[in-house]
């Protein structure tokens, strides 16, 4: 008898998955050999975490392509409609089902035990097509990766044993580095309990996710605490899903906190020491969320100008098309370059990796930006409208960018660490 | 001593004089009373902004996203009351006679506050210009008096331009590609008039404009030498609207798509044909590209007025948020890196202006303006009562002979310098002016981290909307290129420009 996870992987298989680069041998039944292959994936990541070799990363990112391609780039245009929702609850579903949410966890936790290397690469693919399930991807592994450095095993275990995606994930206000602008709430000990009341903003996932990771600062301490709150507590009230620039089906709200029961993480004023070593894995993963933008718009501009006429010829053929077509390549070479060594760098905990990874993400991120303007201005008129994904690259680009903080204070930040 | 010769020859040599000194020239020349005006026009922009557009602009923008083919009626007709759709237009055509630069710096003022709405406002102007760059002075006259009737009766009365095809774009914003483009939209000639069979997409405020001016062509093979300009009302046989586009942002002006199937337009709703053009001096393919420049170089100028816009919207948005957050312990623009950041983004904003500010002299001195602003017809027409404006104006403009004397004066007697050099400003500013709203929004979002995110605090909208400053009114690639043509390569015969590579 098959679990519903095994029963939902074999499904997406079915519908997705093509691991034919691992199959050397004649080939079994094709639902059979497909099944087999999904699996090995895992036993093969399991043995040789946290590095994933190169041919279970190229299996993890044709795996991850092909979902997005399936699951994500046909209803990328209705997923960003406004009012949102549903948020696209079947995609969720399979990205759960496949173990998408469980890259980073430990094996003990059902995870996949995986580094950087694999989350990055499902992101980079997944973001190609629609980086709205990307930003629901990092805020989890962000929230589980600070539980992780704040050691709240017991509590993330119970969490990972959840058996529905809202019930398993983890909402956290992952666009703000509570240390720089203190969006907090105010907690209050009682014995060795606590309640948390006052407004949060921009809550990622708060509409969608089971719990929230809440920054809020105790009485008298001038450091911030992270709190793990139930988000079905009946002290929270939710505002409508927030509009925001990009990201649309990654839906973040306001929250209303009135004596809330909360859980410490890790320890009272150790806010800011896990965000910090949290940001410092998880910005190569904003890096990679980037890249996945950059080859989207690339993909589609490219595409664009090998069929767009002007001037009696196809647009591909105008020099300064070329050029601008060249100078986005370039990026995204670049882009990869730096990511696959950042990526590296994290997982074998190579000297100044902290650097590399904060580096890279600054760097492609700022790039996503200049790439997927450029990416609009090739489709003209058509780039601006709805119908393209060009547009919405281009807001979910910028979204990216503000990932884990202000970006100038990031960049202040980077060079203060090195001082 | 150096002698005349020598003189001229230095000052004809890159740049010319004439090419960097616009400004210079028309401190003196142009009227006084043109900074009055643009006072109270600054003034009035702001009084709209806070009474009207920043209540409005957001909400606006979240309707639109809820309902994307929502057309803002009630928003033209608070601009109708106000008197806008007629400000621009010279009193002797039944308007309120500003001087036209002072439109630039509205367009400033409220792009600030809402690129969509402003737009709305103000292409309308886009389509007084094209009529205007026809001299059909008859024709001008009964247009514009139907806008200025419009405004009177409280049922608005706006005009729009319809040029861009689905199979060509940038083509049909320069003669040198048009015959190698792929249009479509044609007007073939019956008695009395002219049929037009196709299409026109992206055409600002389209659906809630009551006159299109439809620039098409009576022979598709040839399109450069056989350009139509037609006025076609709403709701004439054969002419229906199509869909509303669905785009990122400048939500609150609708692009339109016009299809026309066999639309009957009679002969004098006719601003100009071939039987015009061809008897310009310069002959029928130049002339049609002089039109468009006339059109391009104010236009672009207005465009260059937005994306100026957009930087101080951007700016101002920053700022604020800078005045009122703290960062790490103290106040964000008391920080050294955000105070040179908010300066940069000053310097962006003075930029934009500049460039479109010099245009308009271009304009004023060579340009599309030049006769308007003369001193002499400019304080005539300010000073001329209306009642007699509106007795003697139509019996003169009615006049072939009129028309005749001013396409002779606004084409013919613009020499080839001037040509360039209005056209070459108005890439320049168009370019320059869009290229730093996108900065600052850019910039803006970046100061304000997640509270630049969201639409309730306003930055990521003007981001939305200052995109779609690069791309109308010929894309930021073409506008390079335009003014290379007319700036850099017009003395050089070895230098082709828009060849096929």
């Amino acid at each position: 008898m098959l679990s519903e996870k095994e029963t939902t992987i074999i499904a997406l298989e079915e519908d997705v998955v093509e691991f034919t680069e691992t199959k050397p041998t004649p080939p079994a039944p094709k639902k059979e050999a497909k099944s087999v292959d999904v699996k090995d994936v895992k036993i093969a990541a399991k043995k040789t975490a946290p590095r994933t070799s190169k041919k279970e990363l190229t299996m993890l990112a044709k795996a991850a392509s092909e979902f997005a391609k399936k699951m994500l780039a046909p209803n990328r245009e209705e997923n960003d409609k406004y009012p949102f929702g549903p948020f696209f609850e079947d995609a969720l579903e399979k990205a759960f089902g496949v173990d998408f949410f469980h890259i980073i966890l430990p094996e003990d936790m059902n995870g996949m035990n995986q580094g950087m290397s694999a989350l990055s690469v499902t992101l980079d693919n997944i973001c190609q097509e629609d980086s709205s399930l990307g930003g629901i991807l990092f805020t989890n592994a962000a929230a589980q990766e600070l539980m992780i450095q704040a050691g709240s095993k017991a509590e993330l275990e119970r969490i990972c044993s959840k058996e529905t995606v809202r019930d398993f994930l983890i909402a956290l206000p992952v666009f703000n580095n509570p240390s720089e602008v203190k969006h907090l709430a105010q907690a209050k000990k009682t014995g060795d309990a606590y309640t948390l009341s006052g407004s949060l903003e921009y809550m990622v996932l708060g509409d969608l996710a089971g719990q929230a990771i809440i920054p809020a600062s105790i009485a008298g301490s001038t450091r911030y605490s992270y709190f793990l709150v139930d988000l079905k507590d009946k002290g929270i009230s939710k505002s409508e899903p927030i509009l925001s620039l990009g990201l649309h089906a990654c839906p973040a709200v306001d929250l209303e906190l009135n004596h809330v029961k909360a859980t410490l993480i890790g320890q009272e004023g150790k806010g800011s020491d896990y965000f910090e070593k949290m940001a410092d894995r998880l910005h190569v993963a904003a890096a990679s969320m980037a890249l996945g933008v950059m080859k989207g718009s690339f993909k589609e501009a490219f595409d664009y100008a090998k069929k767009r006429e002007q001037g009696g010829h196809e647009i591909i053929n105008w020099s300064e098309v070329k050029m601008i077509l060249s100078n986005m390549a370039i990026k995204i070479s670049n882009a990869e370059m730096i990511i696959e060594k950042a990526c590296k760098a994290v997982d074998t905990l190579e000297a100044k990796w902290e650097t590399r990874s904060r580096a890279a993400a600054l760097h492609i991120q700022d790039m996503a930006c200049d790439l997927t303007t450029d990416g609009i201005q090739l489709l003209g008129g058509v780039g601006y409208m709805k119908d393209f994904g060009q547009e919405k690259r281009f807001r979910d680009a910028k979204h990216i960018q503000a990932l884990l903080g202000i970006t100038p204070i990031k960049k202040i930040t980077f060079i203060e660490n090195m001082i | 001593m150096i002698s005349r010769s020598e003189i001229k020859s230095y000052l004809s040599k890159e740049p010319l004089f004439d090419d960097m000194t616009c400004s210079l020239k028309a401190t003196t020349r142009q009227p006084a009373a043109m900074i009055k005006e643009t006072r109270k026009i600054i003034e009035l922009a702001r009084r709209f902004n806070k009474e009207v557009i920043e209540p409005y602009a957001l909400e606006l923008d979240r309707t639109m996203q809820k309902d994307p083919d929502y057309l803002p009626w009630e928003f033209v007709k608070k601009a109708n009351e106000w008197g806008f759709f007629t400000l621009w237009i010279p009193k002797i055509f039944g308007g309120h006679g500003y001087n036209i630069p002072s439109l630039s710096y509205f367009m400033e003022e409220t792009g600030s506050a809402c690129l969509g709405l402003s737009n709305l406002i103000c292409v309308h102007y886009l389509a007084v210009s094209t009529i205007f760059a026809s001299w059909n002075l008859s024709l001008i006259s009964k247009l514009c008096r139907l806008v200025a009737q419009g405004e009177k009766t409280g049922v608005p009365c706006l005009l729009s331009t319809a040029i861009t095809e689905p199979g060509a774009g940038t083509d049909v914003e320069e003669v040198e590609l048009v015959d190698r483009g792929k249009v479509a939209c044609s007007a073939t000639k019956v008695e009395g008039g002219y049929l037009i069979n196709g299409s026109k997409v992206f055409i600002s405020s389209g659906h809630v404009s009551q006159w299109h001016m439809v620039i098409c062509y009576t022979d598709l093979k040839k399109p450069s030498e056989n350009m139509i300009i037609l006025a076609v009302e709403t709701g004439s046989k054969g002419f229906s609207f199509g869909r509303v586009e669905h785009k990122m942002g400048v939500k609150g002006c609708p692009a339109s798509e016009l299809i026309f199937d066999n639309c009957f337009v009679p002969d004098d709703l006719v601003l100009l044909s071939r039987d015009h053009t061809g008897k310009q001096k310069r002959g029928v393919k130049e002339t049609c590209g002089q039109i468009l420049d006339y059109v391009l170089a104010s236009s672009r100028a207005g465009v260059s007025a937005w994306g100026a816009g957009a930087a101080r919207g951007a700016y101002e948005t920053a700022l604020d948020f800078a005045l009122t957050t703290e960062v790490n312990g103290k106040t964000l623009a008391n920080h050294e890196w955000a105070q040179s950041m908010l300066a940069e983004m000053y310097k962006n904003v003075c930029i934009a202006r500049l460039t479109y500010i010099e245009t308009n002299y271009a304009n004023g001195m060579y340009g599309l303006f030049k006769t308007i602003q003369m001193k002499p017809l400019f304080y005539y027409f300010k000073y001329m009562p209306m009642i007699l404006l509106d007795k003697f104006a139509p019996m003169i403009l009615n006049l072939a002979s009129t028309t005749w004397l001013f396409r002779k004066i606004q084409l013919d007697w613009q020499s080839d310098p001037e040509f360039h050099r209005t056209a070459g400003w108005g890439s320049l500013a168009k370019f320059t002016g869009t290229d730093m709203g996108m900065k600052n929004c850019q910039m803006a979002l970046e100061i304000m981290g997640q509270s630049g995110l969201r639409q309730d605090r306003r930055a990521e909208k003007i981001l939305r909307d200052s995109k779609l400053l690069q791309i109308f009114e010929g894309t930021n690639q073409l506008n390079r290129l335009n003014l290379f043509k007319c700036l850099v390569a017009k003395n050089n015969p070895m230098i082709k420009v828009f060849e096929k590579e």
